[in-house]
């Protein structure tokens, strides 16, 4: 009775058809549950669970070594062990620290040499597709094809000694200074196009009327270059160079065929570390660790970084 | 103060040619209208002034001086952008100082004359606002003040009313006027809108097709157009022209318009039209406002008879349109007393009759009269 008189417009319906299913179609809210639901369980599926699943091992001893199935990795849980572990393990920070190093060169030089040939594009010239097409090109090239015509070129038998006149036991890819410097060169090499590519497009998009404005009022091309372009791309900028920082931090292919990380450990990134933990040392609790740590930490930073942005904005 | 010289400017654009053979003098703290329809060269002749374009023939001058190879930074040319071109990414205040900051004048001297220009335009509360939140209207304001604010040589200005609402147009026009006696610099004014630069400029230059077809005052170029195209071009409403033939007849010369009407041409007239001889395909030119009603008020004027085909009501004049055979002449009602189908005899005056060579479009002889 209590029923009836909280809806009795819905009265008949209710009488023809009962229970949960029944009100699904006449709820609005339960039935963008049942709709978004099975969308939900994909979503979960395909984020969640492996990270989960990460987050579980990392708090084990589990390798492949025991034989033990992941769902008993329990049976060797360690409280965190695995986290203390890479706070003091230097080898890792080492090689943390060469990652950084490779962004902190290598970013700076793709964006300033991107900037320019960007700056070179506004204009109309002779030849201008055909270059364009021609600079591109690196970015189109598999990563790993990079690192080989690297590994070739930097032969100390190979044409850039041979350019430059330096005799055969002046290494590249073996010294330890200038293993690193090869690699830089070689990412620069493949990304400055995408920088380019950016950077031309937010280029393009400053109206070519506040740039002859500017000049008319007694300004030279670098100060609207300053004062007019810079401002204009910020956002573009920021996309390009947080795009390039990513995946600089990822950078794997190249280095692994130019130099396997070597000589020693002088080129090992990140990514080089993580596959030599996981395929050489198979200690793959602690891969796990090392990766849900880096990820939270870019996540905290990147999520920072958007904060400070939404904050200066307003 | 800053004269101009255009000499003997060509500019072509591959095949194109945007300009032939313009010579033009301004004459220092004048307001010229460069007046023509669109595409006729008068915005290539202006950013050609401005250094924006190259001439690919002849020389412009400032105060007799070759501008040629002078950088586009040095040339200190106001100019003021039909679409305004202003900073939307700085503040009102910052666009104003653009020109002061690229001179790296000091802080304070660059906030006075901000402020004072601001002042002066009327956009001193929206300083501190980002310029993309002006009105049109204010934009308008804040690009003249921008480029007023360097104290240019000379001012360019591309059309820069035609993106306004009507009333604040007129209003501007006036303010432009008064701004350039404030000023006292030469000003320079590209439009295809004839009344804007009649109502303006001191010197008109009309241009049709790269070429000048007429320079001199609003009134001069009204009353006196050398050609068919001027006459048309200048003057609204828009003057009657007409087309048909010169004959002779025992001795007196007549028109023969090819609507039928027939015009006797007095002694005077005569002896100005033999010269181009006759049977010569002829247009006649007649304004509106030189066509009246009533007594005829000059033993020369050309009597004709016609009905009121039409009327039409344009603001507070009225327009009559007048059929003489199947010729038919605009007027002015200026009396509001015509009804449409009347029969009336109206009167062409003699002295602002106008004869314009039909293949040429030249203007032929003096008046007819």
């Amino acid at each position: 009775m209590t029923e009836m008189t909280a809806e009795p417009v819905l009265d008949k319906t209710r009488q023809r058809r009962r229970g949960y299913w029944s009100s699904v179609s006449l709820d609005g809210r339960k039935l963008g549950f049942w709709l978004a639901a099975p969308a939900v369980m994909m979503l979960i599926f395909i984020v969640i669970f492996p990270l989960a699943m990460q987050f579980y091992l990392s708090l084990t001893w589990w390798t492949p070594l025991d034989g033990v199935r992941w769902y008993r990795a329990y049976e060797s849980f360690n409280i965190g062990d695995n986290y203390l572990r890479l706070l003091t393990d230097g080898a890792l920070w080492a090689a943390l620290g060469r990652t950084f190093l490779l962004m902190i060169v290598a970013i700076p030089a793709q964006f300033m040499l991107g900037l320019g040939l960007a700056y070179l594009f506004m204009e109309q010239f002779v030849g201008r597709k055909l270059f364009y097409s021609i600079i591109l090109t690196p970015m189109m090239i598999v990563p790993a094809v990079v690192g080989l015509i690297f590994f070739l070129l930097f032969q100390s038998t190979g044409p850039v000694n041979d350019t430059f006149g330096l005799p055969v036991s002046f290494s590249w890819l073996t010294d330890v200074h200038r293993a690193m410097l090869s690699v830089i060169i070689a990412d620069t090499w493949q990304w400055t196009p995408l920088m380019f590519l950016i950077l031309l497009a937010g280029m393009l998009g400053v109206p070519r009327d506040q740039l002859t404005a500017g000049r008319l009022l007694g300004a030279s091309n670098w100060q609207n270059f300053r004062k007019i372009i810079l401002p204009r791309i910020k956002s573009v900028i920021a996309i390009a160079l947080v795009l390039r920082t990513v995946e600089c931090f990822k950078i794997f292919d190249v280095v692994f065929v130019m130099t396997k990380g070597g000589p020693g450990v002088e080129t090992e990134t990140i990514s080089l570390f993580l596959y030599k933990k996981t395929f050489a040392d198979l200690d793959w609790s602690y891969v796990a660790a090392i990766g849900l740590t880096i990820l939270f930490s870019l996540s905290l930073i990147a999520a920072c970084g958007m904060a400070y942005a939404s904050m200066k904005k307003n | 103060m800053t004269s101009v010289q255009i000499n003997n400017v060509t500019k072509r654009f591959g095949d194109f040619t945007a300009v032939r053979d313009l010579t033009l003098d301004i004459p220092q703290g004048q307001f010229i209208a460069l007046l023509g329809p669109s595409g006729c060269g008068k915005t290539t002749t202006m950013n050609m002034i401005a250094g924006l374009e190259n001439p690919s023939e002849g020389s412009i001058s400032f105060n007799g001086s070759d501008l040629s190879g002078m950088r586009l930074q040095d040339r200190n040319i106001g100019f003021v952008f039909q679409n305004y071109a202003i900073f939307t990414h700085l503040t009102v205040y910052k666009n104003l100082s653009y020109g002061l900051e690229v001179r790296r004048l000091a802080r304070s001297e660059i906030d006075r004359k901000v402020r004072a220009m601001a002042g002066r335009m009327g956009i001193s509360h929206r300083l501190g606002e980002a310029a993309s939140r002006l009105s049109v209207n204010e934009m308008q304001k804040l690009a003249i003040g921008r480029s007023a604010i360097v104290e240019p040589r000379v001012f360019l200005l591309d059309e820069p009313l035609s993106n306004l609402d009507a009333s604040f147009r007129a209003y501007m026009r006036a303010e432009l006027k008064v701004l350039q006696r404030e000023f006292g610099q030469t000003m320079i004014y590209v439009t295809h809108d004839q009344i804007e630069a009649m109502s303006l400029a001191d010197k008109i230059a009309i241009i049709d097709q790269g070429r000048l077809m007429q320079y001199g005052a609003p009134l001069d170029v009204y009353n006196d157009p050398h050609s068919r195209f001027v006459a048309n071009f200048v003057g609204s409403p828009r003057i009657n022209l007409l087309d048909g033939r010169l004959e002779g007849e025992s001795g007196r010369l007549k028109l023969l318009l090819d609507g039928g009407a027939e015009i006797a041409l007095s002694a005077g007239a005569a002896a100005e039209f033999s010269r181009v001889g006759f049977a010569q395909a002829v247009t006649l030119g007649i304004r509106p406002q030189h066509i009246y009603l009533g007594d005829r008020r000059s033993p020369e004027d050309i009597g004709m008879r016609g009905r009121v085909e039409e009327i039409e009501r344009v603001g507070p004049t009225r327009l009559a349109y007048l059929q003489v055979g199947q010729t038919r002449f605009l007027s002015v009602d200026s009396h509001d007393r015509l009804s449409t189908g009347e029969e009336i005899t109206f009167y062409l005056r003699a002295d602002k009759s106008l004869a314009f060579d039909l293949a040429t479009g030249d203007r032929l002889g003096g008046r007819l009269h």
